[in-house]
């Protein structure tokens, strides 16, 4: 039963800081994210990849933790929920048009959604109705019918 | 009817004048900060020293009888702390309180299978080990020798004396049946000009689904013999009442926690029996245990929505288009075992007549057993069926008599002065104004447009359709209902608790019984709060989640079924007010003794109305009383805690279960929802091109938070209308329990919805609001009417609440295969 | 969603990603790992070693033939695909249906190469590139060959892979002024399909050459060769296109499943057919 052979270190950098870790080879990146660094941020919500809650930003880009190997995020880079925001109280300004036009309910999808977003605006500043909602394909929510993430995105984009 | 108090079962409430200067406004949410950072504390995040994590072995097959389990090999492996086998619940637990009477209380319903297995998917050993990977691997070494037995998953069929019996002890597969007749429907029938009959209509498997997975942190602690359920249950105290007596534990030795839950829409409430396995295997361990369930397990072993077929459907219309009620058979498949069925069997009868002033209705009702998952109160719970069989049939006949849609739904609807309306069963509508809901939905799509866009695109290849749903959010049970099932259910009335208090330094505190999911509660608590005590929300410190110990409870304490704003906060209200009194008294006696009726509470003192000279900050107030005390006069020190609780009583009476009559909720949220769809006539594929959702629920306290309440039940409607569904095999094998095969509507499939909203106060509940929150599964409606006007003439009628594109382009050919159309008039 | 225990590797070459792979039978190539870690997680497969190609210099290009081909190489993402200029210019339909393959996270990560050889017949790449007229460039331990896309695929998530051979790079023919044509019925918005037919159509006036591929209908892509014969050497009316159509079906027995049935799948595949044929003639959008 004991994992067979497979200890690996790896050297990546998480939320602006350089760490080194040995992970296991099936180690899941999310269960590394939530178990052995312990940020409890970045949620799961499917077994298939399917749900998005798990996004997280790999060097610069959305991708579900839930899809990649620990072992395959050594060199890279990666941003999670708890880099967002100012600190332990602040929030940043997509987070606060989140706030403001009632985009989270249970807040469960929400730190995949928020990262998703934030890449999304990093590439497209002014992005459209439908490209806000063609962008939130990989990300779902059971509370809020997506109608009110879109306007808090907008919103975040006018600012 | 006559609005005269004298012939209401209740009166109109007094609602306090305080409630305006927070209460309803959008007050932003007090539980966002902490949910946008991702520093919500969900099941999944905790962790306790010494635990272990659980992995159950489930049922492949959807009925087999177990001949044994070996667990020998997996116990073996290094790391592995214990395992819980199904003999062993037999063993330990006793059977699960049955609400049905006999003979479906004789089913006996563990929380892991013990004799046999009833659907696929069920439990049927636990594994609990050092981590999580190794009780997966583990689990595999488990031997489980089954002998498979024919399966059953037709609701309807699974009466025939020819089906596999699930439930010995009940020797049928029927778990309740009962008629309620209302008026006379008999004599409608063979009086109305017209009979509209409708063979079959269909109300699908579908689940709302939360994002997070049932989970719990399960702790029996050998030293205090308390046993701590860190779990995102939504009902714990039902949890509690089922779970405690089964395994020998008084309420007060269990202990519920909850923060933060990513939604539950009632799946999470028949989650008990994961934690009483839990429990059994935490004591048998000595150890923590955690659970978090994988969404495979969700979807097939949870619990799904109830499925309800509707048979030989009679309705009785006048030449007018007046409709005069309906007859018709309904069988409502529960799945595996009845959890909070048969309930299901009364709660359709808060809403009788639907929107409408039907006065003859008869419905012979059959719950039944499947080999399918259990049922639970999923979002709209039993009123969603029978309001949407209710839309089909106003649809339906105004479509086969050739009436304008809107027109007949009009006349037939419960006229704005009739309120407060009486229903046949005896249910009191409080207020409401379809019409004026129906007009503004139209306005929001356009309605002259839309219907110009329709003849324009005859004979492009593309079919338009607009349709109409008109649905009810009742809300407030009375839970005297069960005895309509059962008469010696000792179950009736309502409740919610909540605390209010100023603690040592004058900071207010407000804790409650209930345990949301994502609406909001502590902001709109604070908002209340504010008001009473005139300060404002973010002076309110409004405890998250839920906490038996710590905070408050009633014996139906929860968040579920449309009531939050009237029971949560008539507790709250009246907790709030309670402590107001204390402080102006112990106000008027620190200012000089003087009239408590000069005393206000406003922008955080307690001063002399009219000189804001004389003015007490809380601390004052409550270092006086908790330090100070001997300044107070006596008789006064002893009347005043500034700690206070109060229960919210609705004023329901016990129900009659012999005609089954009575006030079965207090309030009638309301909504009419308009969709335009665009159907490709060669595919079947259907696309929303336009939805309107227009909602009713008296006086909003945060009109952000209802809307955003009015988006997510639309979401899920339009999920399960046109995509959402679960699919068994004849054998009882689920095919779709991933989120690979079971699609969750996502941002593309859910249109960017237009709200509408009018208010009707409520004169019967503290504060003008209504429960709202399920929906009433509008968008179901909604679809199948404007599927319904895409089709051709000829066509068979939607005759099922899931239309994905095979079932729209069956039903696009049937008119001209000349197949049969399900309904059939005939007239005098 | 728990994988069981397996060994990783990140070889740094093409040469030593083959021999790690004809090293054990159990090996398989992680790339994108956007299809293979859900078989894993549902223990659908068992697979002692991973060897993650993802990084591979050898993979990862993008290279215009200057005669209007293009070779595109295993290991680029969707969303490189998306984003290629060079793609846009020589084979748009390539960049589109990149760009609505599933969802932007995963455009991110999954990769043409493992579209390719995870092989599902519902996936979009299979019936595009043999569509196409594709070349497969395979590396093995027995050196480089070249397949015929039509040839690649032998079942479902079945390829003419040897033990320890990589799809090293697809090159895509020019299409020389031949029209494309890509149709979907989705189960939902932008989501799995229920039937898919690509179509390239080359000729002025009449139809020269004229390929339609199924997707969705059996484990492999499928030409719609009845369908092809009866529109070769015609003109491309919407008339004759939809009649010919009709026998887009011919012989076909797809699945049944939760989605749909075999029969609505076979009607649509004609559906599907007729639209793409019809979008790759420049004809009325179906």
């Amino acid at each position: 039963m004991a994992d067979s052979g497979a200890v690996h270190t790896i050297e990546l950098t998480i939320n602006g800081e350089q760490q080194t870790h040995n992970v296991m080879s099936r180690q899941l990146l999310v269960h590394f994210i939530r178990d052995v660094l312990g940020m409890r941020g970045t949620h799961i919500g499917c077994d298939t990849g399917n749900c998005g809650a798990c996004t997280i930003i790999v060097d610069g880009q959305p991708v579900k933790s839930c899809m990649m190997l620990a072992a395959q995020a050594d060199g890279r880079s990666i941003e999670t929920i708890e880099s967002l925001g100012d600190g332990p109280d602040g929030l940043d300004p997509l987070q606060e048009a989140f706030r403001e036009h009632h985009g989270l309910q249970c807040g469960f999808c929400t730190p995949g959604v928020l990262l998703n977003a934030k890449t999304l605006l990093a590439e497209n500043p002014n992005p459209s109705t439908d490209e806000i909602r063609r962008a939130l394909l990989g990300n779902i929510c059971r509370c809020t019918g997506y109608t009110n993430i879109v306007k808090s995105i907008e919103a975040a984009a006018a600012k | 009817m006559n609005p005269d108090a004298k012939t209401l079962p209740y009166s109109p409430v007094e609602q306090s004048e305080r409630l305006g200067q927070w209460s309803g406004k959008n007050v932003p949410r007090k539980e966002d900060k902490r949910l946008l950072k991702g520093q919500g504390a969900f099941v999944d995040d905790l962790w306790m020293h010494r635990m272990g994590y659980v992995h159950f072995v489930r049922s492949p097959h959807a009925h087999a009888r177990i001949v044994s389990i070996d667990v020998s090999k997996c116990e073996a492996v290094p790391g592995v702390y214990a395992t819980l086998t199904g003999k062993e619940v037999g063993e330990l637990q006793e059977p699960y309180f049955q609400m049905a009477p006999e003979p479906g209380a004789n089913a006996k319903d563990y929380c892991m299978a013990v004799d046999k297995a009833r659907f696929m998917g069920e439990p049927v050993v636990a594994v609990l080990a050092e981590s999580r990977e190794l009780a997966r691997d583990a689990a595999e070494l488990v031997e489980v020798e089954y002998e498979v037995l024919p399966a059953v998953v037709d609701g309807v069929a699974t009466v025939e004396p020819d089906a596999p019996i699930i439930h010995d002890e009940v020797g049928s597969n029927v778990g309740w049946h009962g008629v309620y007749d209302y008026g006379d429907v008999d004599w409608a029938l063979d009086n109305a000009d017209h009979v509209v009959r409708i063979d079959r209509l269909h109300f699908h498997r579908f689940s709302s689904a939360p994002l997070e997975c049932s989970a719990a942190l399960v702790n029996w602690d050998p030293g205090t013999g308390v046993c701590e359920f860190q779990t995102n249950n939504q009902m714990p105290m039902f949890a509690a009442m089922f779970l405690g007596p089964a395994i020998g534990l008084g309420i007060d030795h269990m202990q519920f926690v909850t923060q933060d839950i990513g939604g539950g829409f009632g799946i999470k409430i028949t989650s008990y029996t994961y934690l009483t396995a839990l429990a059994l295997l935490s004591r048998k361990a000595g150890r923590p245990v955690k659970w978090t369930e994988y969404r495979w397990e969700h979807l097939a072993a949870s619990a799904h929505g109830n499925e309800r077929t509707f048979l030989d459907v009679e309705v009785p219309v006048m030449s007018d288009g007046t409709i005069l009620g309906f007859k018709l058979r309904a069988f409502d498949d529960a799945g595996a075992y009845m959890r909070y069925e048969p309930l299901g069997a009364v709660i359709w009868s808060q809403v009788v007549p639907g929107n409408y002033r039907f006065k003859h209705i008869r419905v012979d009702y059959t719950e039944t057993f499947t080999n399918k998952c259990p049922v639970g109160p999923n979002r709209g719970y039993s009123r969603l069926q029978h309001l949407w069989m209710i839309e089909r049939i106003v649809d339906t006949v105004a479509h086969e008599l050739g009436f304008d849609p809107v027109e007949l739904r009009k006349l037939n609807y419960i006229q704005p002065e009739d309120f407060p309306y009486e229903a046949p069963n005896g249910c009191i509508y409080d207020s409401g104004d379809y019409h004026a809901m129906l007009d503004k939905a139209l306005e929001l799509v356009d309605y002259p447009a839309v219907k110009q866009r329709k003849e324009a695109a005859a004979g492009s290849g593309k079919r338009i359709g607009i349709g109409i749903g008109t649905t009810l959010d009742s809300g407030t049970n009375n839970f005297g209902q069960s005895r309509i099932i059962n008469p010696e259910l000792p179950f009736s009335g309502n409740g919610e608790a909540a605390f209010c208090k100023l603690d040592l330094y004058g900071e207010v505190t407000v804790t409650l019984g209930t345990t949301p999911q994502g609406q909001g509660h502590e902001t709109t608590t604070a908002q209340v709060v504010a008001d009473i005590l005139g300060i404002t929300p973010e002076m309110v410190h409004v405890r998250a989640g839920y906490n038996k110990a710590n905070h408050t409870y009633v014996g139906f304490s929860g968040t579920y079924a449309s009531q939050f704003a009237v029971t949560g906060l008539g507790a709250v209200i009246g907790a709030a007010e309670k402590l107001r009194g204390e402080m102006v008294r112990v106000g008027a006696a620190m200012l000089g003794g003087v009239d408590e009726d000069d005393v206000e509470l406003a922008d955080g003192f307690v001063r002399l109305a009219g000189n804001p000279e004389a003015a007490i900050p809380f601390i004052g107030i409550a270092a006086t009383v908790f330090s100070n005390v001997a300044e107070l006069p006596g008789e006064l020190a002893d009347s005043v805690s500034l700690n206070c609780r109060h229960v919210y009583r609705p004023p329901f009476a016990v129900p009659n279960s012999e005609d089954k009559t009575g006030q079965l909720t207090l309030t009638y949220a309301s909504q009419v929802h308009v969709a335009v769809v665009e159907v490709d006539e060669e595919t079947g594929a259907v696309e929303l091109l336009d939805y309107a959702a227009v909602d009713e629920c008296g006086r909003k306290v945060n009109p952000q938070i209802v809307e955003g309440q009015v988006h997510g039940a639309t979401g899920h409607g339009i999920g399960a209308a046109l995509y959402e569904t679960f699919n068994y095999d004849s054998d009882g094998q689920l095919l779709n329990a991933t989120f690979m095969d079971y699609h969750a509507a996502t941002s593309l499939d859910v249109p960017m919805i237009k709200y509408g909203d009018i208010e009707c106060p409520s004169p019967f509940t503290p504060n003008g609001a209504k429960g709202m929150g399920e929906g009433g599964g509008a968008p179901l409606s909604t679809i199948s009417s404007a599927i319904q006007d895409a089709l051709p003439e000829g066509a068979h009628i939607v005759y099922d609440t899931h239309n994905p594109p095979e079932r729209v382009y069956d039903l696009l050919r049937s008119a001209s295969l000349g197949l049969p159309r399900g309904v059939s008039v005939t007239s005098r | 969603m728990l994988l069981a225990a397996t060994d990783y590797v990140r070889p740094d070459s093409l040469q030593e990603a083959v021999e790690l792979l004809a090293s054990s039978a159990n090996a398989r190539p992680l790339a994108g790992g956007q299809s293979l870690l859900n078989v894993l997680k549902h223990r659908a497969a068992s697979v002692d070693l991973l060897v993650d190609i993802s990084r591979l210099e050898e993979l990862r290009s993008i290279e215009s033939g200057g005669d209007g081909s293009a070779t595109i190489g295993a290991g680029v993402t969707y969303a490189e695909l998306e984003r290629s200029d060079a793609l846009r210019a020589s084979h748009p339909v390539v960049a589109e249906v990149a760009s609505v393959t599933v969802d932007r996270q995963v455009r991110n990560r999954g990769t043409l190469g493992g579209n390719i050889c995870f092989a599902d017949p519902a996936s979009n790449f299979p019936p595009l590139v043999v569509a196409l007229g594709a070349t497969m460039n395979i590396t093995g331990p027995g050196g480089d060959r070249t397949l015929a896309a039509e040839d690649f695929f032998s079942g479902a998530h079945r390829t003419a892979l040897e033990p320890g051979e990589l799809l090293r790079s697809v090159t895509l023919p020019a299409l020389g002024g031949a029209g494309t044509g890509y149709r979907t019925l989705p189960l939902a918005r932008e989501s799995w399909a229920l039937a898919r037919a690509a179509a390239l159509v080359r000729g002025n006036g009449t139809i020269e050459d004229i390929r339609v591929v199924l997707g969705c209908v059996a484990g492999t892509p499928v030409r719609a060769t009845a369908m092809e014969d009866k529109l070769r050497g015609e003109q491309p009316t919407p008339e004759a296109i939809a009649d010919a159509s009709a026998a887009a079906g011919e012989g076909l027995e797809p699945p049944s499943d939760t989605h749909a049935t075999g029969d609505y799948r076979r009607d649509m595949a004609c559906v599907m057919a007729k639209r793409a044929v019809l979008e790759a003639t420049g004809g009325a959008n179906g």
